[in-house]
């Protein structure tokens, strides 16, 4: 592993992301199971950020979500056999969008499980367990959307809770009363951003404390006096992307600590410089590469977490603003 | 990690259990299909599909579940319907929360582990154990100080039972978060508690004089400024208490005026407990103190925002370079706010 990098190691990433499917004898495979859905919408987003997106089988994919369907519940879980979960019933759907294959999805009843989680306080539980949070919240509102029913969502109630979750420096915590967390206003963002009530935000406080997140070796950390992690370059990002501020982060330090958290023998970005690599934070570093406008990558929405073409022919695209693609 | 079941028969080995169909893992998708993994994972999580599929809730569901949590932490299924065995088996719920303590500490960065306790306090109903729970995250806190599930489980117990009496649950955090300041004056989390305890819950019994609460407060994160001047929580907490009560900035100038200075020399000598002086060796000027500064001048507008304008300058060119481009954002926004 080396640091010494200064450029994208696109082929070596999309052979990584070829290989993951590839060990299912491993415990680690089954361990993360519950993840299995993500993991692919997490692979499938940086193949398609890479303009590889027919790196891994389409045919395949797809049986592969479908065969996830929990037909009780009418959503998906994130693998066969699995409860329906809302994280990976997002998941489902963003992957048969991007592989134009949305038409296998019962929208009715998918739409119908989702509205069923949302709680009195306008919160949304992941499933029937109960946990609820606001990155649950804002797969709701995303894959409503998604799907073309939003308008089926009670907003006044949903944004209601939103404004509990918001702190005194500006951001958003997981629950109300929790701390803020840049993957918590991050949530809170695009869920305010998709539901067009982002005058819920008191804007200039939180894109000053987005920028505050940037430590001296370029890299972003999600709440003051933590370490900084590469998954943040989307979360903190994606956020100042949607309230126009993305300029205000020094790009070349943070394209240079992304680009240093590569794994250079066998593919793949780790969290930091040195340790092991994963699709997450694969994911997540080429989003946010996509975002500081690396050359040779496709636009990635930083609302919905998706190849900006396919948003934008959909009409849902909002008014965010990432930095200008550079040319070689 | 199967260390402690490694003596252990697997299930389809146990008499006990010949009486359930074990379902193994889906397999129709070919590609994707598990071939040979952990025996014991596999065996008992087969066990726990058959057991879901019979309905069955039993002790020995409990025990299954158990098992399969200690090897997967986040099968959520497991602990879902662990959960719901427990509650149809009448099950003592606190003797559940002694049995998930120590897992609840290895497994703290596992979300089901926390869910499981607030579903379990949800039923139980009874502040007593609320006060427990609060106690057993503190000690949780002792060993990670930041970790954000236990943090949010705790301010979920304090909002959900509510508790204000005396010596309710609210009573102690106050004094609490000063002792977790005292070992870590950097920890946000804590920083974050104390406006939600202080300022974003209501008003504590005891706390209804919100003028004198100010004025404490304010005094509290100026005492630990000076201990660390480049803290960026404790200049937050105090930003967030001068917005809360509606206090111009400018009531802090001299303060702050001791935090930009090049070197801690130059400032004055005389004892001032109202604006305690930065500790001996302080990184200075601190960006905080420029920045708060600047915003001083820019609230008061006309001529002093010129004042302002070069205090941004020089962070963004000399005491915050990576932020340049927010500070020039600012020189042009406060501009523009002048000439308006």
């Amino acid at each position: 592993m080396s640091s010494s990098t200064s450029k994208l190691l696109i082929p070596l990433h999309v052979q990584y992301i070829q290989s993951l499917g590839e060990s299912k004898d491993d415990l680690l495979y089954h361990l993360t199971a519950h993840l299995r859905m993500n993991a692919i919408y997490w692979g499938l987003t940086a193949l398609n950020i890479m303009q590889h997106k027919d790196a891994l089988s389409r045919t395949e994919m797809i049986d592969f979500v479908v065969s996830c369907w929990d037909d009780e519940a009418g959503a998906f879980g994130a693998h066969p056999d699995h409860d329906a979960h809302l994280h990976a019933t997002l998941s489902a759907i963003q992957i048969l969008i991007m592989q134009d294959a949305l038409d296998r999805v019962d929208v009715d009843r998918v739409v119908k499980f989702i509205l069923s989680l949302q709680q009195p306080s306008g919160v949304f539980a992941g499933d029937q367990w109960g946990e609820v949070d606001t990155r649950f919240l804002y797969c709701a509102v995303n894959a409503l959307s998604l799907l073309g029913r939003l308008h089926e969502l009670d907003v006044e109630k949903t944004v209601g809770y939103l404004r509990q979750c918001r702190n005194f420096d500006g951001g958003f915590g997981a629950v109300a009363g929790a701390e803020s967390h840049a993957a918590m206003v991050f949530v809170c963002t695009a869920a305010l951003a998709i539901l067009d009530r982002l005058d819920e935000i008191d804007q200039e406080t939180l894109g000053w404390w987005l920028a505050e997140r940037q430590l001296p070796n370029g890299g972003l950390n999600g709440r003051p006096e933590k370490l900084e992690d590469v998954c943040y370059s989307f979360w903190v990002l994606s956020s100042m992307s949607i309230l126009k501020k993305i300029r205000w982060v020094d790009a070349d330090k943070l394209i240079g600590f992304i680009l240093s958290a590569q794994e250079t023998e066998h593919g793949g970005i780790a969290d930091r410089p040195g340790d092991q690599p994963d699709v997450f934070h694969t994911h997540f570093g080429v989003a946010g590469l996509s975002l500081l406008g690396y050359p040779g990558l496709a636009d990635l929405d930083p609302v919905y977490c998706m190849p900006a073409k396919i948003i934008e022919r959909m009409g849902l695209r909002r008014d965010w603003e990432a930095l200008p693609r550079k040319t070689e | 990690m199967s260390a402690e079941f490694e003596d252990v028969l697997l299930y389809a080995e146990r008499p006990e259990w010949a009486d359930v169909t074990p379902l193994p893992q889906y397999q129709g998708v070919d590609a994707l299909a598990p071939i040979n993994y952990s025996a014991e994972y596999q065996d008992a999580t087969d066990y726990f599909r058959g057991i879901v599929k019979a309905g069955e809730k039993s002790p020995r569901v409990l025990a299954l579940t158990w098992n399969i949590i200690n090897m997967n932490p986040a099968h959520y299924s497991a602990w879902q319907y662990r959960y719901k065995t427990l509650l149809a088996m009448g099950a003592d719920l606190e003797a559940e929360l002694r049995l998930m303590d120590d897992f609840a500490v290895t497994n703290m960065k596992t979300y089901q582990v926390w869910h499981h306790r607030r579903l379990l306090l949800t039923a139980l109903r009874s502040p007593a154990a609320a006060a427990a729970e609060l106690a057993f995250t503190a000690r949780v806190l002792a060993g990670d100080a930041k970790n954000y599930h236990t943090w949010s489980y705790r301010q979920w117990l304090l909002v959900h039972f509510n508790d204000d009496d005396e010596g309710g649950l609210w009573a102690g955090e106050r004094a609490w978060v000063e002792e977790l300041l005292e070992k870590d004056v950097r920890n946000n989390s804590a920083w974050h508690h104390r406006f939600l305890v202080v300022w974003a819950s209501g008003v504590r019994r005891g706390d209804e004089d919100r003028e004198a609460v100010g004025r404490t407060e304010s005094a509290f994160a100026k005492d630990k400024i000076a201990l660390a001047p480049n803290n960026p929580s404790a200049w937050n907490y105090l930003r967030g208490v001068l917005e809360h009560t509606k206090t111009p900035f400018a009531t802090l100038t001299s303060f702050v005026e001791l935090y930009i200075v090049s070197d801690a020399a130059e400032a004055p000598e005389v004892v001032d407990l109202d604006n305690p002086a930065p500790t001996e060796g302080a990184q200075l000027p601190c960006v905080h103190a420029l920045e708060f500064l600047a915003d001083v001048y820019e609230q008061e507008g006309g001529e002093q925002v010129a004042k302002a304008v070069e205090i941004w300058k020089s962070l963004a060119n000399e005491h915050d370079t990576m932020r340049k481009k927010y500070w020039e954002y600012r020189i042009r926004d406060g501009l523009q706010g002048a000439r308006a």
